[in-house]
């Protein structure tokens, strides 16, 4: 598997919350690819992958969907307006090109406009618009848009320099491309454990979809993959950098246990890592998945990640080798 | 028509030679004389029929950055060349001088913003990511003092067209259908595609000095202003409903004599045109009026939504109604 050309099409495939089925289906086709694995999609669309293996039984999930815009109300002519799936920054709104699915299953074009600098005002000028005074200018297609059509950013991934790569929705492509790349890997192994890998939906939604898997697998181990803010500086926590390995959750929504175990295997294997403390919750779908059925322990491994929500996102390919180099270690070891 | 390689092309103001070698060669063949002066400026004659000269110009450039500074994590920081707003510029893709380095501007995620969401982003905080993580690894590919240009691929979507750089690459593309269109000229007629126009009109009246004109016409791209948010009583023009028509802009009153010449003839020959209600703004009309002993000069404009952002649009009825107009008063003896 070469990582940059899963990454590229995984992040340029469609999918917002809700409407994941684009960008599942293409996981679908990736997993067909992988011996000695089965795979279903279970009613409410989430995908599942399983890898034989005698020992515990291990989850690992990535959710597969991302932001996404909603046309709510039509303005006048072309204009519409609309609402975010995911909080959005107004600011990585305007000027975007949107992608937009009809109903009909055509696509229509819809650009956010910014009033030209000559005919502001002193007032204008001083505030971002919000959400509510931001409007989409459709320019294709609108004889055929209604209320409820969904839109996405329209960026084009590529490689941003060797290591470096950017485009939309790597939250949480990457992760689903981690996965895909572990299971790869366990190839070379005879695991001492059940694994199975969870591409599930609406996370951005508030987790529905983890949660309907986690219940009905009910694993010993639940390992969340999913991203964080990377390279930035947030008041009273280590900055996590890109580039310097997967950061291991650490907090009440995180089995001690087992993150001891994660933690002490990726400095046996020389992965680098990094701790990520972890307030009251993660704001990812481990928060659910530890609480659903009875309780399941729960790890959160993310992937540092620069200008989260945004149309250029970026990520660095060496986290995801070696997020998926120490996945498929403990994996193999049953979870030890 | 040429408006999707023009407006695809990198010319921020300064940095003009990518757009300009693109009209050469293809004007080359076409034209009775061509040269570039030392600034820059494209400027190609055809023959008329009296011995007399008219000067028709579009800038050739668009607004844009510089690099200004490296930064030791290696993040480019950047000073704008003409009007920008630091709103429009968040998420998006960009190139970086000779080598077309690519890089992205990402910005602080909406998860880790406070106040600052709906604050308009100081340009101080606007960084170009080129993938990167030390100042020696940037400096390996770029330089200060390189252009930064938004990198949007344009699209043409029936009856409208979105794009960066509309203004003014949609008169560039004006001047080379005309003089690919074999059109009985009037005058001795001087197509000048100028430089540096966002940065204060610089360009066009070094040629105008040298060409000395009877009368000069500037094509722009210019100003609307009719979005939902905005009351009708202050908008500039309205797409499609033709060729916006300057009477005055900042810093200069139009020749009565030219600006009556030109309603007339759009009258005549039933092109819908209409008058630019707002004064905010100048163009290259501007400097040449006050060339040398003074030139009488006109503006007509493709009126446009979200000029001096990475995306803007037109209607590509007002494109060709522009071009006929012009068409038909290159044909004829300005009433002077």
């Amino acid at each position: 598997m070469i990582i940059t050309d899963t990454l590229k099409s995984l992040s340029s495939v469609d999918g917002p919350s809700g409407y994941e089925y684009r960008a599942i289906d293409l996981i679908k086709e990736e997993l067909k690819k992988i011996p000695n694995i089965s795979f279903e999609i279970d009613q409410l669309g989430n995908l599942i992958a399983k890898r034989e293996g005698q020992g515990k039984k291990i989850a690992l999930f990535a959710h597969t969907d991302e932001i996404g815009f909603l046309l709510t109300r039509k303005e006048s002519d072309n204009y519409w307006r609309f609402t975010t799936i995911g909080g959005i920054d107004p600011k990585a709104i305007i000027s975007q090109r949107i992608k937009i699915y009809t109903r009909e299953g055509s696509i229509a074009w819809g650009i956010v406009g910014m009033l030209e600098p000559h005919l502001q005002t002193e007032e204008t000028r001083k505030k971002v618009p919000s959400l509510d005074d931001l409007f989409l200018d459709i320019v294709e297609g609108q004889d055929k848009v209604n209320i409820g059509d969904i839109g996405v950013f329209s960026s084009e991934p590529f490689l941003l320099s060797e290591r470096y790569f950017t485009g939309k929705a790597l939250d949480n492509r990457v992760s689903c491309v981690t996965l895909l790349y572990t299971l790869d890997l366990l190839n070379s192994f005879v695991p001492k454990s059940e694994s199975y890998f969870v591409f599930n939906i609406r996370e951005e939604d508030g987790s529905p979809g983890a949660k309907t898997v986690a219940y009905r697998l009910k694993p010993d181990l639940a390992i969340i993959l999913d991203v964080t803010h990377g390279d930035v500086s947030i008041p009273s926590m280590p900055q996590i950098e890109l580039g310097k390995g997967p950061a291991l959750g650490i907090g009440p929504v995180i089995d001690y246990g087992y993150f001891e175990k994660l933690k002490n295997l990726a400095e046996n294997i020389s992965v680098n890592y990094q701790i990520e403390p972890l307030g009251g919750r993660s704001g990812t779908d481990t928060d659910l998945i530890q609480i659903t059925r009875g309780g399941i322990p729960t790890l959160l491994v993310s992937l540092p990640l620069r200008y989260m929500h945004t149309p250029y996102e970026v990520v660095n390919i060496r986290d995801i080798e070696e997020t998926a180099r120490l996945l498929s270690y403990f994996i193999a070891r049953g979870g030890e | 028509m040429y408006l999707k390689e023009l407006t695809e092309l990198f010319g921020v103001a300064g940095y003009e030679k990518r757009v300009r070698d693109f009209i050469r060669e293809k004007i080359k063949d076409k034209v009775e004389i061509i040269e570039e002066d030392p600034i820059g400026n494209l400027i190609a004659m055809k023959k008329g029929r009296v011995n007399k000269k008219l000067l028709l110009c579009a800038h050739m450039d668009e607004v844009g950055f510089m690099v200004s500074n490296i930064e030791e994590d290696g993040k480019l920081n950047i000073i704008p060349l003409g009007g920008i707003d630091t709103r429009s510029i968040i998420g998006k893709k960009v190139v970086v001088g000779e080598k077309e380095i690519p890089g992205v501007i990402g910005f602080k995620a909406i998860h880790l913003q406070k106040n600052e969401v709906y604050e308009p982003p100081q340009i101080e905080n606007i960084k170009v990511d080129i993938g990167v993580t030390k100042k020696s690894e940037a400096e390996s590919k770029v330089r200060i003092g390189d252009f930064v240009a938004f990198s949007v691929e344009s699209m043409n979507h029936g009856s409208w067209f979105s794009g960066k750089a509309l203004d003014d690459r949609g008169g560039c593309s004006i001047l080379m259908d005309i003089i690919y269109s074999d059109i009985d000229l009037y005058y001795d007629t001087y197509f000048v595609f100028s430089v540096q126009e966002e940065l204060g009109l610089r360009g066009a009246g070094v040629s105008a000095e040298k060409v000395n004109p009877d009368l000069a016409i500037v094509i722009e791209t210019t100003t609307s202003g009719d979005n939902p948010e905005f009351p009708p009583d202050r908008r500039s023009t309205e797409l499609g409903k033709g060729p916006a028509i300057t009477f005055a802009h900042s810093g200069y009153v139009v020749d009565e004599r030219l600006f009556k010449w030109i309603i007339d003839t759009a009258r005549e020959n039933s092109i819908p045109y209409q008058i630019k209600r707002r004064t905010a703004g100048g163009t290259d009309a501007r400097r040449i009026a006050t060339t040398l002993a003074g030139i009488p000069s006109a503006v007509i404009s493709i009126p446009a939504r979200y000029i001096h952002s990475p995306m803007s649009i037109i209607n590509l009825s007002d494109y060709d109604n522009t071009l006929k107009l012009v068409s038909i008063l290159l044909t004829k003896e300005a009433k002077l």
